[in-house]
């Protein structure tokens, strides 16, 4: 698509964006992909539409303030990237445009003050645990609240469990063969402690030394896609500073968004001094998935124990997985790794389930659409247990399954591994 | 607030029109503001007029109240459906209203009677699973099967890689439901005077379709998918000739170039032929296992004797694979220019190897990247122009553009295969229809919409009029 965004944003965002709207034909391949697409049917709401709307604001065709309900109605879970055969790079056009346009934002004090608030909580794992803790308390009171307040306390798991710290230095189990170092996340390890405990004990099962690198911090996803730019850059600056690439095999993450997060490091300093070194760092990242799966190709995989009976598992792709990674086969090849594990294909299940990083807190309306129709899509292939690899999904579609009236477990997909090697499944 | 510059907000929400409109139509169906109404002035190959409004209908009576606002007012009315055109239709040339069908999307099978009843929004693809439950299958293809709306189809009258063996979208059409440009309801069927064969393929320059009643189709018991590629782009053609000629009826049969092949193969990694000039796409299928393997046996002779590689599908997921590749050859080219002129053009099948060498040769020979697909069973080709708008010439474009339809029309081939004419090829629309001819059509057009309100400046040029 012709575009003259260079002249209009020098430097290397403004040459991230033009790239990306140059990229696109207007096909309109993208549009069945699209959950907002999907659920509004109108062309401003889809991702081809939001490019041009991108695109004419960069040129000052169109006020920032008339797109904006459309492209903040995005979920950023690229799912248009996996459908664009033109290869788009779509996610990249809409963080560095996010963090162009928010500081020409006018909210209200409230908004603004909501949105600084959800970005320190998030990457703060004790101040998190103690607001979830607080929102518990909070939540007999949720039908008096604004819908706003109120989304954010749906999602809360029933009990908000302790916290556990990872350990700086887990050792390998048996003959060591490989090093690891490991971004320990920000909100799950108060939600949900158990994704680390288990990475760690299915790693060091199979002779992967764990770091937990000291001083490391969040990934910086969160505030890059709400457009904090600055705040992004600085815990940009801190993981890269915290992690040596040299000194390990892989960088693993075991949640998918905060993944993502760590490979985009090079768009993010694109044209700046740390480009280089962004790139080295990216490229030693890995989901858990990918790494294990590339154990089991060589085999080196320990064979985990037969589950205790047949186990049908719908496995849900995270967008951050398999849109933003392009990591698809590895999760379900662990899980098939498993005797007596039959994996199955949720309808629909490139369509995001509706929880995308802050949307939940931001859109709740249409969140809770999307969730509903996950919940109804995965609750179709009749599941005895639910895996995924994201946090957010998981605490979305636990919520919703939840809400549909299926008792069928939610879990990431290591922590499936982990009780099949303990012989719980 | 805004981004510092000053721009040009348009017609304020409510003008006449608006208000007109909100007055007849719930408001969630009526977009006004400048963001709503600026992403509806493209399609997939180009940009025209920001419309003064547009309405996103549900029901026939809400396309009638639209029809009718924009009457009163006197502005063009452009209807929209996926907006995946080739040709230009659904970018309005001049502000009017622009009617997006994309929330029209009732569907009911009736599997007693092998029909499907389609609102105009329906996503083709859409009509096959609703009626694969049931044993059948709507085959019209194309392939933008999975965002294309069956209005635009209609409007279209797209065809698709089935269409070789099965027929274009019009083969399948038993009622259409129009609404004309006074605002009226018509319900055709194809007796009498096809009224309903008179709108398919008409580009919204005659009436809105609304719903239609479609054929279908049980799906054959079995399909056999090859791959065969060659080293010359005109051998491949020779090999479609000479199969076709030895009576083989492939139910697709698809051709791309070594551009398209290597573009595809950037995006999806299927491990294509990088280094063939042409690659030939066959199914045979049927319900008889025999026939369907001798026909293919047919189909791979006629590819070694024209000097071609053959290799078999081995699984239904490798086919479907290379099916995928074949449906994404169009958008993937936007990997390697940014824009391009997408010519659609049908020749006798006989004339195939000649066209196709004399296409390349015209590439060759100009400054730009000329690459060709399509669904050569057909004598359906594509040769698009690749070019970059920045650097380019946009009249050296329409000059090799129009010297390829010649190539077509010289051969004794049609200016469009199924994409449309729209505003592409208007202007070749003199070299391909006589003048005595063009008035009649001129006659017709202003016999259904005399105040040439609906979607003007599309299909018929302009000089010949009266
Ligand atoms: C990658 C790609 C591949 C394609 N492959 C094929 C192919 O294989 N075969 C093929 O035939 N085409 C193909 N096309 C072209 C295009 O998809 C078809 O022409 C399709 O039928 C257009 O449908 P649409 O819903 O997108 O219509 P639009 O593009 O929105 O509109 C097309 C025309 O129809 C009119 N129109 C739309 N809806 C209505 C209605 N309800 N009533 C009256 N007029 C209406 C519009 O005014 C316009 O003139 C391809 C396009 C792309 C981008
Ligand atoms: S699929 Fe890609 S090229 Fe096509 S409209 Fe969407 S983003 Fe643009
Ligand atoms: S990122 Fe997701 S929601 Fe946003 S435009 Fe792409 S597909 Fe739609």
């Amino acid at each position: 698509m012709n575009n003259e965004i260079r002249g209009a944003v020098p430097g290397g965002q403004g040459e991230v964006m033009a790239h990306a709207v140059d990229a696109c034909v207007h096909c309109g391949f993208c549009l069945p992909a699209c959950p907002t697409y999907a659920l509004l049917g109108d062309e401003m709401d889809s991702p081809r539409g939001r490019i041009v709307l991108m695109k004419e604001v960069l040129e000052g065709a169109l006020p920032l303030a008339d797109a904006a309900p459309h492209l903040d109605r995005c979920l950023g879970c690229q799912g248009c990237v996996t459908a664009c055969p033109s290869g788009v790079p779509y996610g990249e056009l809409i963080t560095a445009f996010r963090g162009w346009s928010e500081p020409q934002r006018a909210r209200s004090p409230l908004d603004r003050a909501k949105r600084s608030a959800i970005l320190k909580i998030l990457p703060a794992p004790k101040v998190f645990s103690v607001a979830a803790r607080v929102g518990q308390y909070t939540k007999p009171l949720a039908p008096l609240l604004p819908a706003a307040l109120r989304a954010p306390l749906d999602l809360l798991p029933e009990t908000v469990p302790a916290m556990q710290p990872s350990p700086a230095v887990t050792p390998a189990r048996g003959v060591q063969r490989g090093r690891v170092a490991f971004l320990v996340g920000c909100a799950q390890q108060a939600l949900t402690p158990n994704f680390n405990a288990a990475t760690l004990r299915v790693l060091a099962r199979n002779g992967i030394e764990v770091v937990v690198p000291e001083g490391q911090g969040c990934c910086g996803a969160a505030a890059l896609h709400t457009g904090a730019r600055d705040e992004a850059l600085t815990l940009v600056r801190r993981n890269l500073a915290t992690f040596h690439p040299g000194d390990y095999d892989a960088i693993l993450s075991n949640a998918a968004g905060c993944g993502a997060g760590l490979k985009e490091y090079p768009m993010v300093l694109r044209g700046e001094h740390d480009e280089a070194r962004a790139s080295a760092f990216a490229a030693k990242v890995m989901d858990i998935s990918e790494y294990l799966h590339r154990l089991l190709q060589a085999g080196e995989l320990e064979p985990p124990l037969p589950a205790s009976r047949p186990i049908t598992v719908a496995y849900h792709d995270a967008c951050h997985l398999a849109h933003a990674q392009g990591v698809r086969a590895a999760p379900r090849a662990l899980l098939r790794f498993i005797p007596g594990v039959t994996v199955q294909e949720v309808p629909e299940g490139d369509l995001c389930c509706g929880s995308a990083g802050t949307y939940n807190l931001e859109q709740p309306e249409l969140a809770s659409q999307l969730g509903a129709r996950k919940a109804k899509n995965i609750l179709s292939t009749a599941p005895d247990l639910i895996a995924s690899g994201n946090i957010g999904c998981h605490t979305q579609i636990q919520s919703h399954v939840r809400r549909a009236g299926s008792r069928a477990p939610v879990m990431h997909t290591v922590e499936v591994l982990d009780r099949a090697y303990r012989g719980e499944l | 607030m805004g981004s510092g510059k000053r721009q040009a907000s348009g017609p304020p929400p409510h003008s006449p029109l608006a208000t007109d409109l909100l007055r007849r139509l719930p408001s969630h169906q009526v977009l006004t503001t400048l963001a709503e109404r600026r992403n509806y002035r493209y399609d997939a190959i180009q940009f025209g007029e920001t419309p003064l409004a547009v309405v996103l209908p549900e029901t026939t009576a809400d396309v009638v109240a639209a029809v009718q606002a924009a009457r009163a007012a006197g502005v063009p009315v452009v209807g929209r459906g996926a907006a995946s055109g080739l040709s230009g239709g659904a970018a309005p040339l001049e502000p009017g209203l622009v009617i997006s069908f994309t929330r029209m999307t009732g569907l009911r099978i009736d599997p007693a009677r092998r029909e499907a009843r389609a609102q105009a929004g329906v996503v083709t693809l859409a009509v096959s699973e609703a009626a694969r439950p049931h044993g059948l299958i709507y085959p019209p293809d194309p392939a933008s099967f999975r965002t294309s709306t069956i209005g635009g189809n209609l409007a279209e009258n797209a065809g698709g890689p089935m269409c070789f063996k099965y027929g274009v979208t019009g083969d399948y059409v038993r009622a259409l439901q129009v609404v004309d440009a006074a605002g009226e309801v018509h319900e055709l069927t194809r007796d009498a005077y096809d009224l309903a064969g008179l709108f398919i393929g008409s580009e919204g320059t005659l009436g809105l379709m609304t719903e239609a009643t479609l054929r279908l189709v049980p799906p054959p018991r079995v399909t056999r998918t090859l791959m065969a590629h060659f080293p010359e782009v005109g051998a491949c053609a020779e090999a479609v000739s000479q199969a076709i000629a030895a009576g083989a009826v492939p139910s697709k049969l698809e051709f791309m170039d070594r551009a398209c092949t290597n573009a595809v193969e950037d995006y999806l990694s299927l491990g294509l032929p990088r280094g063939a000039e042409a690659v030939l796409l066959v199914d045979t299928d049927g319900d008889d296992l025999p026939t369907v393997e001798e026909e293919r046996a047919l189909v791979e002779a006629a590819c070694v004797a024209a000097g071609g590689t053959v290799r078999r599908a081995g699984t239904d997921a490798e086919a479907a694979a290379l099916w995928q590749a074949r449906r994404s050859v169009s958008p993937a080219l936007g990997r390697i220019r940014p824009q391009r002129m997408n010519e659609d053009i049908a020749v006798p099948r006989s004339a195939l190897p000649e066209v196709v060498r004399e296409i390349r040769a015209l590439g060759d020979a100009s400054a730009f990247t000329v690459v060709q697909f399509g669904h050569i069973g057909d004598g359906n080709l594509h040769p698009n122009i690749l070019f970059d708008p920045r650097h380019d010439d946009p009249h050296a474009v329409h000059d090799l553009a129009h010297r390829i339809a010649l190539v077509a029309l010289r051969h004794g081939g049609v200016l469009s295969g199924e994409h449309g004419i729209g505003t592409m090829k208007r202007d070749f629309m003199r070299d391909a229809v006589d003048p005595v001819t063009l008035g009649a059509l001129w006659s017709v057009k202003g016999a259904l919409d005399p105040a040439g309100l609906l979607n003007p400046g599309k299909v018929l040029p302009e000089e010949v009029k009266g």
